[in-house]
């Protein structure tokens, strides 16, 4: 309790922190529109058949959760590149434990983060696909629900990663290195793969996978449950690699 | 304040790839005084305590505190408290917020950071973000990052850098204190003065070895050549007749009337000019300082190796 609290107290007193926050839920709800403004033009003539609103609505969890991987990384890289971690480890030698207060800490904020920045990019981009006229999301369909769930789980787990990648870097930079090709670059390259490796790559890449979980039908193989459970596993392994690298290191 | 505990180094060594850092140290570090820790640049200082701290592994031996290892310590912040680099604070955080969150995590009570800060006297700078501060004031919010868990072991790095004269004087009364009330107190220092003024025992290292772990005034007095320093108007005539009883004497080639005698006491020569009638202008006991005997000490090893 008292090494969560401290966490906290180090968390709320930069204004990284809430700068980042602030940032998810801005460019996620800004994305997500750009992507309806896109589908305006053509909409009468070329509007795809199985469009998916939701899904729509919320493409601007691609770059937000970018952000909100690197409010959880900054947590830990922030004490490197200050220093600071050396105080941090002296009062708390239990290194597991330490990981354990930052990564909850940083699920908190997280949480809170996205809960805000999933309500408002729905809300604004269904809006704006009702005000142009286009097919917008039901509040009352269990897949919409769903799907906004997980959609505030994914952002969650992106940050936690954030804090693995974080301990296991000790930096920023490469931090926001390793995010944006896990989430971006693979994604977008790997399914291109000839194969056996571009099929599971499409399918089972964990943010890709994790991707699938905000949309109607999933995408491949996996069911959108099934997708965010593939992204859960690969975030609670990378914890646990932090947690051993943390542990085995000298600080 | 927790009870005191003793620090021990046993057969300690860190190697770091390819250099030695630390090289098979042992040593105590006792309750109630203050303990000074001593080497050039690159002796191992900076290393030995943070194997202390548990933030390094050893490759081999053991650093402990009362006999454990700060991983194994319960409340470890209550038995130690360290300052290795004062600067190493989130420059946005306020003073307060920083001793906030250490006090925190070593579950101390916030009641106990408005005091601390008032112990280092930063009352007035407990909002400001500790990037705005001066360096003799992070280093003042440094040592009080150490002291907010009333620990009975206090580690400072250089705990003097950055301080004006009268901060180093603060700071010096302040290890004195913390020692009189019993604790267990290390310091490094590359300013020799200041550590001559301040630690009652010294803990030398170089090249990662052990080169002496003794009181301050013995390290000295073992290392030191006396001598006695002379002037007189008549320094030829006062060079002779010391020649004459067999003393060796050189002739300080900046002052005019001055000679360095060696072998002797202030008696002696002073008798020998007495019987010579010669006027003496002064007659000086002189021992080398803590820094001279360092830098003689430190040279000597350079040669050797």
């Amino acid at each position: 309790m008292d090494l969560l609290a401290s966490e906290w107290i180090k968390a709320r007193s930069v204004r990284g922190t809430w700068l980042l926050a602030v940032s998810t839920v801005v460019v996620t709800a800004v994305v997500g529109l750009l992507g309806v403004s896109a589908l305006l033009p053509e909409w009468r003539t070329a509007l795809p058949a199985d469009l998916d609103p939701v899904a729509v609505g919320l493409k601007g969890v691609l770059v937000g959760q970018v952000l909100v991987a690197c409010l959880g990384a900054q947590l830990v890289t922030g004490e490197y590149a200050t220093g600071q971690i050396v105080t941090t480890l002296t009062v708390a030698p239990r290194r597991t434990a330490l990981l354990a207060a930052k990564t909850a800490v940083a699920a908190l904020i997280a949480t809170a983060t996205a809960v805000v920045t999933v309500v408002v990019a729905h809300a604004a981009s269904q809006g704006a696909l009702a005000a142009a006229g286009l097919p917008s999301a039901d509040l009352g369909d269990p897949a919409t629900v769903r799907a906004l769930l997980c959609a505030t789980a994914y952002l969650v787990l992106t940050a936690v990663l954030g804090v693995g990648f974080g301990t296991l870097t000790r930096s920023s930079a490469g931090t926001l290195a390793i995010v944006v090709t896990v989430a971006l670059l693979v994604p977008a390259l790997a399914p291109g793969l000839p194969g056996a490796v571009g099929d599971l790559a499409a399918s089972y890449w964990p943010t890709t996978a994790g991707q699938a979980s905000y949309t109607r039908d999933g995408i491949g193989v996996l069911s959108p449950v099934g997708g965010l459970a593939v992204m859960a596993v690969f975030t609670l392994w990378t914890t646990v690699a932090a947690a051993a690298t943390l542990r085995a290191r000298d600080a | 304040m927790t009870p005191s505990a003793t620090l021990e180094a046993h057969a300690l060594t860190k190697r770091y790839r390819r250099t030695t850092a630390v090289d098979d140290l042992s040593f105590r570090v006792r309750p109630g005084v203050v303990t000074g820790f001593l080497g050039p640049n690159g002796a191992g200082k900076s290393t030995t305590l943070r194997l202390f701290l548990g933030l390094d592994r050893p490759t081999r031996g053991a650093a402990t505190v009362g006999g454990l290892r700060l991983a194994e310590t319960p409340r470890a912040m209550r038995v130690v408290g360290a300052m290795l680099d004062a600067r190493a604070v989130h420059p946005r955080r306020t003073a307060t917020d920083h001793l906030l969150a250490v006090a925190r995590a070593g579950g101390v009570h916030r009641r106990r950071v408005p005091e601390v800060l008032g112990l280092v006297g930063l009352a007035d700078a407990a909002h400001r973000p500790a990037g705005e501060l001066s360096l003799g004031m992070q280093q003042r919010l440094g040592i009080a990052t150490a002291l907010v868990g009333d620990p009975g072991v206090v580690i400072l790095d250089e705990p003097l850098n950055g301080l004006d004269p009268e901060g180093i004087r603060w700071a010096r009364t302040l290890m004195r204190d913390l020692a009189s009330e019993g604790r267990t107190v290390l310091f490094s220092s590359h300013l020799m003065g200041e550590m001559e003024l301040t630690a009652d025992h010294l803990v030398v290292v170089h090249h990662g070895r052990l080169l002496a772990d003794q009181p301050l005034t013995a390290f000295v007095a073992e290392r030191t050549t006396r001598r006695v320093r002379a002037r007189s108007p008549e320094r030829e005539r006062l060079a002779a007749a010391l020649d004459r009883a067999g003393v060796t004497t050189r002739v300080d080639p900046v002052a005019a009337d001055a000679l360095d005698v060696t072998g002797t006491t202030t008696d002696e020569v002073g008798r020998i000019a007495a019987t010579t009638g010669v006027a003496l202008a002064e007659l000086t006991d002189v021992r080398d300082s803590l820094e001279e005997v360092f830098l003689a000490m430190t040279a000597a090893r350079k040669d050797a190796a």
